[in-house]
């Protein structure tokens, strides 16, 4: 068996240049996975029995500066399932030297990447169908708070309506195609859920610091994409915790390691050790298509080749009925089906078969029922 | 301005609430209301809660005013010479009793001691803290809550004397305690319940030490040889019972012998016992299989082939056979008949459940365990004046459990014992622990109960001193005789071939999908097909259109419904349950084409 060069490097630096690598490959081939043997099961099993000590319920920390992020079982099930939407999505934002080792500039840095919508710098309003207007009455303060300007508001409107005016601290947008208070409504939702400043999906931003002194950021929500693009990010430290969205945006390696990260992270803080490769199957398995597919229904065990295997997990009447539209035929090769029909399954001893030619012939094709019992 | 609220509905308003609800307690107390009825305020919403109605929990407490209680000295004198009633001190306002609104308002003390100026009402016995049951304990003031409420459920489920009646009565479960003694450390509440007319659990020289590793983990080692003498004792009886039902048109079961020709008649073996009615009488020893009333049906379903012979109609056995691994002595029959007018055959098999390995114990203290051992007499350690222990109990039971009156009924049991004398075990008000240490060490043993021991095996004197002393034990009513179980062949289920499930049908213990991962995860293939063999079939397959054939395996003909007598039929095995999904397949019209591989 050929041993990866690495490792015999790896073992003459150790051992010095003249060592034994007969020695090595002993222990090389004794570290290797038997043939037959059903990893799969293995690292489920691994997994599946550390995680019911996980607790179920997520510890709420209300009131905290600290940012409340989804743990233990749930944030499992989270990652396995490759949810579209996570339920607490956080960065991890670091920045560029200049910018990280400064409390100011990283305080600064944090507050403009925070959404501000424009709804949150508005008192309240005022519809008239007659004069077709809207008429929004600032907030001076909250102005003031974030940072900007009645000027930036009206940049940011100025794309979406076709008139606009201020008189005092008020902004009157008028629409003379509106002919009804419905469609005033409408602009008027429009204009409020527009983002003044900030990245969009951000709605909090702390401040952390390491002990070399440099300050990191992390966020509640989670857009990658913006983060990335901005010129005082560190792009290589810089993540996310949303596995989809690191898929979409940096690529399908980077989701997997995040897919691991995550993996061990709940089960480590859950105080629980499981070996690391089992992890790593579980993560390969789920990104080996090049996109991040869920372990169910809509992820791999719904998507496996064999009709029955799909057809004992879940739905059975869509997958049979699907199957013999499309006539599909099942080659026996997986352990559920082969259990189903009583077989033996091609797993461990049942991965061997015993070929004996009689007198140098091949066996006898015709192997009817008839010679049974002779 | 405050509402007035009638048993929940709103009946008026008054400028005074809390004015009204004194007014209407003083006029109880006077005598003028019920005892019955009850307010009070609240002050969130402002409002007068009056209730008169019924269902509403009571409990009865001394009044108190100013600081002192109502019921006097002469008053409880008064009472025991029998010169007053209960009723008498009710109707003078000195006691009343609150439901649960009233008593939100209330301030209750423990005990006359405790009475301060705001107190509104004092306990009449520390006592009623606590319900029927837990004050029959003794000493729970001692052990942990916990552990009390476990020791109830345990009391619940001993064996005792469950009825007077039980002889003539056919409940389910009936067991009997044959032998059963009043407790030597009992309580006050004890005696005014009348518990003594039918008491629980017997009293016995308990040891508290690890012998031979078989009392660790709550089991117990018991005297075999008190067991032989009748220790826990125990009757169980099984009622079957039969009914003689009409049917329309005419026809009717009947209860006899079964005649020969009888369809599904068993071994004429099997009816021994029967008497000429076809009912086992009293008396008879049973075992499990033998029937226990006879009894022939009408058949169910007239077949095709009897239409034609006419008036031949043969009768279905459908008689009534004693349990599996259950027989016992016939006890009492019953012939009645029901209010359809049909014969109604009702009998009880009595078995003997003497002690054995595995059945569960309980004290009044919470720490229940089974048998783990039964050990001869002369095996057993003893004490230096000869005492034999009937139960050795494992100290590893008590510090992590806290159940201190489990040691304290030891003691008192031991003084009661020596003392010739009940023992007040009464929480709060029984006999305190000093007071028992000094009568015990008055009868020459160690004030602190233990005892020099020998090891009864090697006759060696035990290093350390074991703590010895006597208390109630009570058998519960898991007997392991009822719960074993065991299967290496027998019946399948028709359906699927699968073994059936369940202990009263012979089951097996199902190996599941959990179970079948662990064997793949060994890769122990061959090993899982063994195991699901349980339903293997040999079905004949066409290897020509994939379905499945028709094959006469003596004859090695076959034919295949699509391509007739020369199809190439091959024998193939799979479970059976697959067999009933091919079938269900081909019913909601999906083809499942079988391709044969080469045989290796």
């Amino acid at each position: 068996m050929e041993i990866p060069q690495k490792y015999i490097e790896a073992y003459r630096k150790k051992y010095g240049e003249d060592a034994d690598i007969e020695e090595l490959r002993k222990v090389y081939e004794r570290s290797l996975i038997t043939t037959g043997e059903d990893v799969g099961v293995i690292a489920a099993q691994s997994i599946g029995e550390a995680s019911t000590q996980l607790t179920l319920r997520t510890k709420h920390a209300a009131g905290l500066t600290a940012i409340n992020t989804t743990s233990g079982l749930p944030r499992l099930v989270e990652v396995f399932d490759a949810k579209k939407e996570i339920s607490t999505p956080t960065m991890e934002i670091y920045l560029k030297p200049e910018q990280g080792h400064s409390k100011q500039k990283a305080y600064d840095f944090a507050n403009s990447i925070i959404e501000v919508k424009a709804k949150e710098l508005f008192s309240s309003y005022a519809l008239s169908l007659s004069k077709k207007s809207i008429e929004f009455y600032c907030n001076r303060d909250a102005i003031k708070a974030y940072g900007l300007t009645l000027r930036d508001i009206q940049a940011k409107f100025e794309k979406l309506v076709k008139s606009m005016s201020v008189e005092g601290d008020t902004l009157i947008i008028k629409d003379k195609s509106a002919d009804s208070v419905k469609k005033l409504i409408k602009l008027r939702n429009k204009l409020n859920d527009e983002t003044i400043s900030g990245v969009s999906g951000i709605h909090r931003a702390i401040i952390n610091s390491t002990q070399d002194g440099e300050f990191w950021i992390k966020t509640v929500g989670s857009n990658l994409q913006h983060v990335l693009s901005l010129e005082e990010v560190d792009q290589s430290r810089t993540s996310s915790n949303d596995v989809m969205e690191v898929a979409k945006v940096i690529g399908i390696e980077a989701a997997r390691n995040l897919i691991i990260e995550e993996v061990a992270k709940a089960l480590q803080t859950g105080g629980l050790t499981v070996d690391y490769r089992h992890i790593l199957l579980i993560a390969d398995a789920m990104c080996v298509d090049g996109e991040v597919r869920g372990i169910g229904r809509y992820g791999l065990s719904g998507e496996t080749e064999s009709v029955f295997a799909r057809a004992s997990f879940e739905i059975p009447l869509k997958h049979l009925m699907e199957a013999s539209m499309f006539h599909e035929t099942d080659a026996f090769k997986y352990v559920a089906n082969n259990v189903m029909s009583n077989q033996v399954i091609p797993i461990g001893t049942g991965s061997v078969k015993l070929v004996v030619k009689e007198n140098g012939k091949e066996a006898k094709t015709d192997d009817t029922g008839k010679d049974k019992g002779q | 301005m405050d509402l007035v609220f009638l048993n929940g509905k709103l009946v008026g308003k008054s400028d005074d609430g809390k004015g009204l609800i004194k007014a209407l307690i003083e006029d109880r107390r006077a005598g003028k209301l019920p005892s019955s009825l009850n307010t009070r305020y609240i002050e969130e919403t402002s409002s007068v809660m009056i209730n008169t109605d019924g269902g509403r929990l009571t409990r009865a407490l001394i009044v108190v005013k100013n600081g002192r209680p109502l019921v006097t000295e002469e008053d409880v004198k008064l009472l025991a010479e029998g010169h007053i009633t209960w009723n008498d001190l009710i109707n003078s306002g000195k006691i009343e009793y609150l439901d649960a609104d009233e008593e939100e308002g209330a301030y209750t003390a423990l005990s006359e001691d405790e009475v301060t100026k705001e107190h509104t009402h004092l306990e009449i016995t520390p006592l009623s803290v606590f319900g029927t049951q837990a004050s029959l304990l003794p000493f729970i003031n001692h052990s942990n809550a916990h552990r009390n409420v476990t020791a109830v459920k345990s009391v619940q489920q001993g064996v005792g004397i469950y009825s007077t009646n039980y002889l003539i009565r056919m409940d389910n479960d009936s067991m009997i305690a044959v032998d059963q003694q009043i407790p030597l450390v009992r309580t006050k509440i004890y005696d005014s319940e009348n518990f003594s007319t039918h008491p629980l659990g017997q009293n016995i020289v308990v040891a508290v030490m690890s012998y031979l590793g078989y009392n660790m983990d709550d089991a117990v080692i018991i005297n075999k040889s008190s067991v032989e003498r009748g220790l826990f004792k125990s009757l169980f009886f099984r009622p079957y019972k039969v009914e003689e039902t009409k049917y329309i048109g005419g026809q009717t079961d009947s209860i006899c012998v079964p005649d020969k020709d009888v369809i599904g008649y068993r071994s004429e073996d099997s009816y021994r016992f029967l008497d000429d009615d076809g009912i086992v009488p009293p008396g008879a020893k049973i075992d499990s299989g033998d029937v226990l009333i006879g009894r022939v049906s009408p058949p169910r379903f007239v077949s095709s082939v009897d239409k034609f012979r006419l008036g031949l109609q043969k009768q279905v056995e459908s008689s009534v056979e004693c349990k599996t691994g259950e027989g016992g002595v016939v006890d009492n029959v019953f012939v009645t008949s029901t209010a359809d007018g049909n014969k109604y055959v009702s009998l009880k098999v009595r078995q003997d459940r003497t002690l054995e390995v595995g059945d569960k114990f309980g004290t009044r203290s919470g720490q229940k365990g089974v048998v783990g051992m039964l050990l001869n007499q002369e095996d057993m350690p003893f004490t230096l004046s000869g005492v034999v222990p009937d139960l050795l109990f494992s100290p590893y039971s008590l510090p992590s459990r806290m159940t201190m009156g489990y040691l304290l009924e030891l003691i008192g049991g031991k003084v009661g014992a020596m003392g010739g004398r009940y023992i007040d075990g009464t929480s709060f008000t029984g006999e305190d622990e000093e007071s028992l240490r000094k009568e015990l060490a008055s009868f020459g043993f160690r004030e602190n109960g233990v005892e020099l021991m020998y090891n009864g095996i090697t006759g060696e004197e035990m290093k350390a001193r074991i703590f010895v002393g006597d208390m109630l034990y009570i058998r519960l009513k898991h007997f392991v005789a009822n719960k074993i179980q065991w299967r290496a062949r027998g019946p399948i289920q028709l359906l699927t071939r699968q073994p059936t499930e369940g202990r009263s049908k012979s089951g097996g213990l199902r190996l599941g999908e959990m179970e079948k991962d662990v064997f793949v995860a060994y890769g122990a293939a061959l090993s899982l097909k063994e195991r699901f063999d349980s339903d293997k079939v040999t079905i004949p397959v066409c290897s020509k259109c994939g379905l499945i054939s028709v094959y006469n395996v003596r004859k090695r003909t076959g034919y295949c419904h699509l391509d007739g007598e020369d199809a190439p039929i091959k024998l193939i095995e799979v479970s059976a349950s697959f067999k009933i999904l091919l079938d269900e397949l081909k019913s909601i019209g999906i083809y499942p084409k079988i391709l044969l591989g080469r045989k290796v």
